[in-house]
C-alpha cells in the first residue's frame, strides 16, 4: 500500500516537473524546441512547438530547419512488408486522430478516416516483402473511397500527428525514429504575426517595406496575408502622395506651419490618416505626435520608392483577372493605379474595362482609375466606347464625362445624337450633364426636343437633369 | 443615570433637526420626488442652502452632484458656475467640511454615477484633495478601491490614479508598481492600465518583466494572459523608450504577444520597428521539412 502511494507520488512529481519544463533539447536532431507561450494556442488557435535553437551541422541544421519555425505536425511512415505489419501500422496511425494516409503504388495518396477508434478500416492484405490488397469489406471507409482495388500494392502508411505539447513532440519523434532513418516536420505559418507585421509596415510608411510587400503579394500562398500586403501597399501609396506636404515641414525643419500655406486637399488627407492636426481658427497645422513627426523624415524616401516603377508594374499586372483570382486584391491594385495615375496603366486598365469575364464593379473601378488619369486616357476611352460591348461603352462614357474637356464633350454629344441604345443614352446624358457647359446643355436641350412626345426613361431622366440644373443655378 | 443616556441622544436629535437647513431639506425632497425638472429646482434650493449656511457639507456636495450647464443659458453667470471644475470645487468643499465622510463617498459612490459629468466632477474634487487635502488618506482609500472585490471600484480607482499620476508620476508610479504584486488579477489589470495611461518610462522594466513571465517555467510565476496583453498595450502607450522592449517581444517567436507588440509599434511610428518587422516576414513556414536521422 505504502509503496503504491510512493509510486503515485513519484509519478505526480515527475509529471509535474515535465509539465513545467518549457524547453527541450532534442539530442537526436540537435536542436532545442520550446513550448508555445501558454495562451498562444487559445488566442491564435495554433499549436505545436517552436524551434528555438539549432546546433550547427546537426540533423536539424542540415535539413535547413530554421529557428522560429512552428512545428505543428510530426509526420512518420510505417513500412509495410507483411499483413501483420500492415495491421499494426493501421492501428498505430489511426490512434489519436482517427485518420491515416494510405500510399498505393501508382495512385494518389488516400486519406482514410474512421469515425471512432476501433472502427474497421475494411482492408485485408496478403503477401510478404510487399503486400497487396486482398479484400475490401463493403460499407467500410476503404470501400467508400472507391479508389482502392483488390490487387493494389501498398507502399506505405503515413501518420501525421498534430503536436500540442513538448511531450507530444518527444513521443512522436521517438516512435518514428525507430521505424525509419528520417521523419518529416510540417511547420505552420503563424499567420497572425505576419498579417500584423504587414499591416504595421503599411502604417509605418517606410520605403524598405515596399519590396517585401510586393514579394508577399506575388509569392505567398496565404490569401489573408496577400490581401493584407495589398492593403498596406495601398496605404503606402496614399502616404507617398502626401510627400509634397511633408516636404514643406521637412524643409523648414518644423512640426507646425500656418494651415493656409498648405495644399488643402493634402492636409485634409493627412488629417484623415491621423498625421496632421489642423486648427482652422488658429490657422495652424501641426504634425501629430509621434507618427506625423516621425514620418516627415521618411516621406521622401517612400515617395521615391513608390514612384520608382516596380509597384506600378505590379499593380498593372494584378488588376487582371487572369493573374489575380482574388477580387479584393484586384480592386486594391486598381485603387493604387488610380492614385499614382501612370500613363503606362491606360492600356491594362482599358483591358480590365473591356473584360467580359470581369465583374461589373471592378470594370467600373477601372473606368474610375482611367478618369483619374484624366486627359491622357481620353483617346483610349473613346476607342473603347467605339469598339466594345454595352457595359464597356457605359463605363467609358461615364469616365469621359468625369474627365471632361472640349474633345470629350463633342465626342459624347455626337455619340448621344447617333446612338439608339437607351441604356447608353442615359449614361451619355449623365456624362454630358456632368461637363455641364453651354454646348453640353444645348445638346441636352436638343435631345429633350427629340424625345418630346415620348415618356421614355431618357425623357424622364432629361427632365430630371434639367430640374437639377435649374435648382443648382438658383 | 440611565435617563441621561436617553436624554442625550434626544437632545442631539432635536438640535440636529433644528440645524437642518430648510432649503437643503427641500432640495433633497425634490430629488426624491417625481416632479418635473426636479434636479434643476433642487439645485436652486441647494444654492440657497449654501447662501444660508456656507459651510454645509451636504449642500455643497449635492450642488456639485446635481448642478448642470444644461439648466442655464450660456450668457448666465450660473452657466459658468455649473462647469465641471466648479462642481468639483463644491464636492471638494464638502470634503473640507467633513473629510471622513466625503472622501469615501467620492471614491466609492460618486465615481460610480452613470453621468460622465458627475464622474469628472468627482475626479476634479479628488485631484483637489490630492493637491490640498489629506493626500495620504486619499492614496489609502484609492488603494483600497483598486483592491476591492468589485470591478467598478477597481476601474474607478485606476482612472483616478492614472489622472493624478499624469501630473505627479513620481508618487503614483511606484504605488502602482507595488500593486502589480497584488494577488487579485483585477487589481493587477487595473494597475497595468493606469501605468499605461500615465505613460511614464519608469514603468517599462516592470511591465517588461511581467510580459516575459508568460514563458516562465513554473505556472505560478506566469502572469495571466490578459494582464500581459494589457502590459504590451501599456508599453505602446508609453512609447519612446518602450520601443526596444516592444521590438524584443516581436522577436520572441514563442510569444503569444507578438501580434499585440506589433500593433503597438505600428501606431508609434518608430523607425526601429521596421527592420524587426521585415525580419518577421522572412520567417520560413508552412512547409514540410524532411530530417535525416543519424542513428
Amino acid at each position: 500500500m505504502f509503496r503504491n502511494v510512493l509510486i503515485i507520488l513519484i509519478f505526480i512529481t515527475l509529471a509535474f516537473t515535465l509539465g513545467c519544463e518549457n524547453h527541450y533539447y532534442d539530442a537526436r536532431l540537435k536542436m532545442e524546441v520550446q513550448q508555445l507561450d501558454s495562451d498562444l494556442e487559445n488566442r491564435w488557435s495554433t499549436s505545436g512547438v517552436v524551434v528555438s535553437a539549432i546546433t550547427s551541422n546537426g540533423p536539424a541544421d542540415k535539413a535547413e530547419l530554421s529557428s522560429g519555425e512552428l512545428i505543428s505536425y510530426v509526420i512518420g511512415e510505417y513500412p509495410v512488408q507483411n499483413p501483420r505489419e500492415f495491421k499494426r501500422a493501421v492501428k498505430r496511425a489511426m490512434a489519436d486522430d482517427n485518420n491515416m494516409l494510405l500510399y498505393l503504388k501508382g495512385k494518389q495518396p488516400l486519406r482514410i478516416a474512421i469515425r471512432k477508434l476501433g472502427d474497421k478500416v475494411g482492408l485485408e492484405v496478403e503477401g510478404s516483402g510487399s503486400v497487396r490488397i486482398k479484400e475490401i469489406t463493403p460499407g467500410t471507409p476503404a470501400a467508400n473511397s472507391n479508389a482502392i482495388q483488390v490487387g493494389d500494392v501498398v507502399e506505405k502508411i503515413v501518420d501525421e500527428r498534430k503536436i500540442y505539447s513538448l511531450n507530444d513532440y518527444k513521443k512522436s519523434v521517438n516512435e518514428f525514429a525507430e521505424l525509419n532513418a528520417y521523419l518529416t516536420f510540417r511547420t505552420t505559418e503563424l499567420i497572425g504575426v505576419k498579417i500584423a507585421a504587414v499591416s504595421a509596415l503599411g502604417n509605418l510608411g517606410d520605403a524598405r517595406a515596399v519590396e517585401s510587400l510586393i514579394e508577399i503579394l506575388k509569392n505567398s500562398n496565404e490569401l489573408a496575408l496577400r490581401k493584407a500586403a495589398a492593403r498596406s501597399l495601398e496605404r503606402l501609396v496614399a502616404l507617398s502622395e502626401l510627400n509634397p506636404l511633408f516636404q514643406q515641414f521637412q524643409q523648414e525643419d518644423v512640426n507646425q506651419l500656418p494651415a493656409d500655406t498648405l495644399d488643402s486637399q493634402h492636409s485634409e488627407s493627412a488629417e484623415i490618416l491621423g498625421l496632421l492636426l489642423v486648427d482652422r481658427v488658429a490657422n495652424t497645422a501641426t504634425l501629430e505626435v509621434p507618427f506625423g513627426i516621425q514620418f516627415r523624415h521618411r516621406s521622401k524616401a517612400l515617395y521615391q520608392k513608390v514612384n520608382e516603377g516596380s509597384l506600378v508594374k505590379l499593380a498593372e499586372q494584378y488588376i487582371q483577372i487572369a493573374t489575380e483570382p482574388e477580387q479584393e486584391i484586384r480592386r486594391t491594385c486598381l485603387s493604387i493605379l488610380g492614385t499614382l495615375k501612370p500613363i503606362s496603366a491606360i492600356e491594362p486598365l482599358v483591358k480590365v474595362l473591356r473584360d467580359n469575364n470581369e465583374i461589373p464593379g471592378i470594370r467600373f473601378q477601372a473606368g474610375l482609375a482611367l478618369s483619374q488619369i484624366g486627359t491622357p486616357a481620353v483617346d483610349a476611352l473613346i476607342a473603347a466606347f467605339n469598339e466594345a460591348d454595352t457595359a464597356a461603352k457605359d463605363i467609358a462614357a461615364s469616365a469621359l464625362g468625369t474627365i471632361g474637356g472640349i474633345q470629350t464633350r463633342d465626342f459624347l454629344i455626337n455619340a448621344l445624337e447617333t446612338t439608339d441604345d437607351p441604356a447608353i443614352q442615359l449614361t451619355l446624358v449623365d456624362a454630358i450633364a456632368k461637363i455641364g457647359d453651354e454646348s453640353a446643355l444645348s445638346a441636352l436641350e436638343r435631345q429633350r426636343q427629340r424625345f418630346q412626345e415620348d415618356d421614355s426613361a431618357i425623357r424622364i431622366f432629361l427632365d430630371e437633369v434639367f430640374s437639377r440644373l435649374t435648382t443648382h443655378s438658383q | 443615570m440611565k435617563k441621561i443616556f436617553l436624554i442625550f441622544p434626544l437632545v442631539l436629535f432635536i438640535v440636529g433637526c433644528g440645524n437642518q437647513n430648510e432649503h437643503l431639506a427641500k432640495g433633497k425632497e425634490l430629488i426624491k420626488s417625481d416632479k418635473r425638472r426636479k434636479e434643476e429646482r433642487a439645485v436652486r434650493e441647494f444654492k440657497l442652502a449654501i447662501e444660508q449656511e456656507s459651510d454645509n457639507a451636504e449642500a455643497h456636495y449635492l450642488l456639485g452632484f446635481y448642478d448642470s450647464q444644461e439648466f442655464y443659458e450660456t450668457d448666465q453667470p450660473d452657466w459658468n458656475q455649473a462647469s465641471i471644475a466648479q462642481r468639483g470645487q463644491h464636492m471638494f468643499k464638502a470634503y473640507q467640511e467633513d473629510s471622513g465622510e466625503y472622501l469615501e463617498i467620492l471614491i466609492f459612490d460618486t465615481l460610480r454615477d452613470d453621468d460622465v459629468n458627475v464622474q469628472n466632477a468627482a475626479l476634479e474634487a479628488l485631484t483637489l484633495v490630492y493637491q490640498q487635502g489629506d493626500r495620504k488618506q486619499l492614496l489609502k482609500q484609492l488603494q483600497k478601491a483598486i483592491k476591492s472585490k468589485d470591478n467598478r471600484d477597481r476601474h474607478d480607482a485606476h482612472w483616478v490614479m492614472a489622472n493624478i499620476g499624469k501630473s505627479d508620476p513620481t508618487t503614483m508610479v511606484p504605488i502602482l508598481i507595488e500593486l502589480l504584486k497584488h494577488n487579485q488579477v483585477g487589481t493587477r489589470l487595473n494597475a497595468v492600465k493606469a501605468l499605461g495611461e500615465i505613460g511614464n518610462e519608469n514603468a517599462i522594466p516592470v511591465l517588461a518583466a511581467l510580459i516575459e513571465s508568460g514563458s516562465a517555467k513554473r505556472k505560478r510565476d506566469r502572469e495571466e494572459p490578459e494582464v500581459r496583453q494589457l502590459a504590451v498595450a501599456a508599453l505602446g502607450k508609453i512609447g519612446g523608450k518602450a520601443v526596444p522592449e516592444l521590438v524584443k517581444i516581436t522577436q520572441n517567436k514563442g510569444s503569444s504577444l507578438r501580434v499585440d507588440a506589433i500593433r503597438a509599434l505600428s501606431t508609434l511610428g518608430d523607425e526601429k520597428a521596421v527592420q524587426p518587422l521585415l525580419d518577421a516576414l522572412k520567417e520560413k513556414s508552412s512547409r514540410e521539412v524532411v530530417v535525416e536521422l543519424s542513428n
